[in-house]
């Protein structure tokens, strides 16, 4: 699993962790049934205190993107399940939120907004 | 996720400390209560007292009046099964300059009834440092380095570091960051270490003490800060007023048309509400612990100006 942290990007680096891992298992670079490293070895690769994992961890758990195997660690749920798409909109929002911000800067109506955002949807669903 | 520290159970308890040099306060009246297992960055600009707070904290100064105490011990006459739970890394280190490398450590071990030797040894070859070398012969930051691992040796319960990256090249700093994190990872042991360099505070602190005028002006999570204060920017149809004000906002800037709000603890409602009364656009800034820490002394150049 690839994750790199910026400490001093702003964000805190369990949310920056929470973001990765989400996207990663949203985007299915992650598979279900697969464990996540554990807390000690993701604090000692990314320098950073284990508490700050073992708390990006626990957030995954609770909004149900991994589930924890006593004994084993951090198993990742299937994809999709409600719980699951909840966590992809929550992705997608600060970007939607920019977009919504310089579209008022700009003065452009939502429609048009959607007008210009509509094809480049399409575009990805053929990828 | 700590227990709220007791008397007993704290590694380190500081209670209405009071310290000045001739007229000038350092310390005034702090307070700070450090739990167990924690990771604290000591924040404070130059001057503001940290190494003062540590020496008093460590029972090597004596504060005018206040009380320090170490494991529930007073700090002023710490016993010595105490004093081995205790590790310090002073901010100038000095070293017996004729003895070599392996003879400090030799001497060091001598002191403590627990001394582990392979740790030891791993972070002098990790460190690269070589037994033939002379103390004196040293660079500043190697000496900072051989005073770090002789602070560690004994494995100890509460380790105070007074600016150890000070003088750390990127290298070195790094594989002292992990260092300290191998003493927390067990989550019993109780780092405390000040600085001004932000970003080694932001990866393996996980709580902050920020010092100011001679107190403790946020003692928390470090995360708790990161989320709860943010920067809006505001961009406005028209021009917005001098007096914009939202709840929480703890600085402001407004130019015209845009204002620069540092904000603490908003809520999406104020965010929209400015948005809908001036049909304005805010877009909201995460901010660095460096953004944090100028924003903070900020404050209290604004409300000094008010008072």
């Amino acid at each position: 699993m690839y994750l790199s942290v910026a400490p001093t990007s702003g964000v805190p680096i369990y949310r920056q962790l929470v973001e990765q891992i989400r996207a990663q298992a949203a985007g299915g670079r992650l598979e279900a049934g697969e464990f996540l490293p554990s807390v000690r070895q993701v604090a000692e690769r990314l320098a950073v205190n284990p508490m700050t994992v073992s708390k990006a961890y626990s957030i995954l758990e609770r909004v149900q993107v991994v589930e924890l195997v006593r004994g084993q660690g951090m198993r990742l749920l299937p994809p999709g399940s409600a719980a699951n798409g909840k966590a992809r909109q929550q992705a997608i929002q600060p970007l939607l939120q920019e977009v919504a911000a310089k579209a008022r800067q700009l003065s452009l109506s939502p429609e048009q907004v959607l007008t210009l955002l509509r094809p480049m949807l399409k575009e990805n669903e053929h990828e | 996720m700590n227990e709220s520290p007791t008397t007993e159970n704290s590694p380190l308890r500081l209670a209405r400390l009071d310290k000045s040099y001739r007229k000038k306060k350092v310390l005034d009246k702090l307070d700070l209560n450090i739990a167990i297992g924690s990771v604290v960055g000591l924040l404070g600009k130059n001057g503001a007292g940290k190494t003062t707070l540590i020496k008093c904290a460590l029972g090597l100064m004596r504060p005018d009046s206040g009380e320090a105490t170490i494991f529930g011990k007073s700090a002023w006459t710490l016993d010595a099964e105490t004093k081995a739970r205790l590790g310090y890394v002073p901010q100038s280190v000095s070293l017996y300059s004729w003895m070599r490398i392996g003879q400090l450590v030799d001497y060091t071990a001598a002191f403590y009834p627990k001394w582990n030797a392979a740790l030891v040894g791993d972070l002098l070859r990790d460190w690269e440092l070589k037994a033939d070398d002379k103390a004196g012969n040293l660079s500043v930051g190697t000496q900072q380095k051989l005073a770090i691992i002789l602070a560690m040796g004994h494995e100890p319960d509460l380790l105070v570091l007074d600016e150890p990256a000070a003088s750390l090249d990127p290298i070195a700093r790094r594989q002292f960051l992990k260092a300290v994190l191998a003493v927390a990872s067990d989550q019993t042991r109780t780092v405390v270490f000040s600085t001004h360099i932000t970003s080694d505070l932001e990866r393996v602190a996980d709580r902050l003490a920020l010092l100011r005028d001679g107190r403790i002006v946020y003692d928390g999570e470090l995360d708790e800060l990161k989320d709860s204060v943010k920067r809006w920017h505001v961009t406005a149809a028209g021009a917005l007023p001098a007096d914009l004000d939202v709840p929480g906002a703890v600085h402001r800037r407004i130019e015209g048309a845009e204002a620069l709000l540092t904000v603490r603890g908003g809520t999406q409602e104020s965010r929209e509400e400015i948005e809908r009364r001036y049909s304005a656009s805010v877009r909201v800034e995460d901010l660095s612990l460096e953004d944090l820490f100028l924003e903070l002394h900020e404050e209290e150049v604004q409300h000094a100006e008010t008072r």
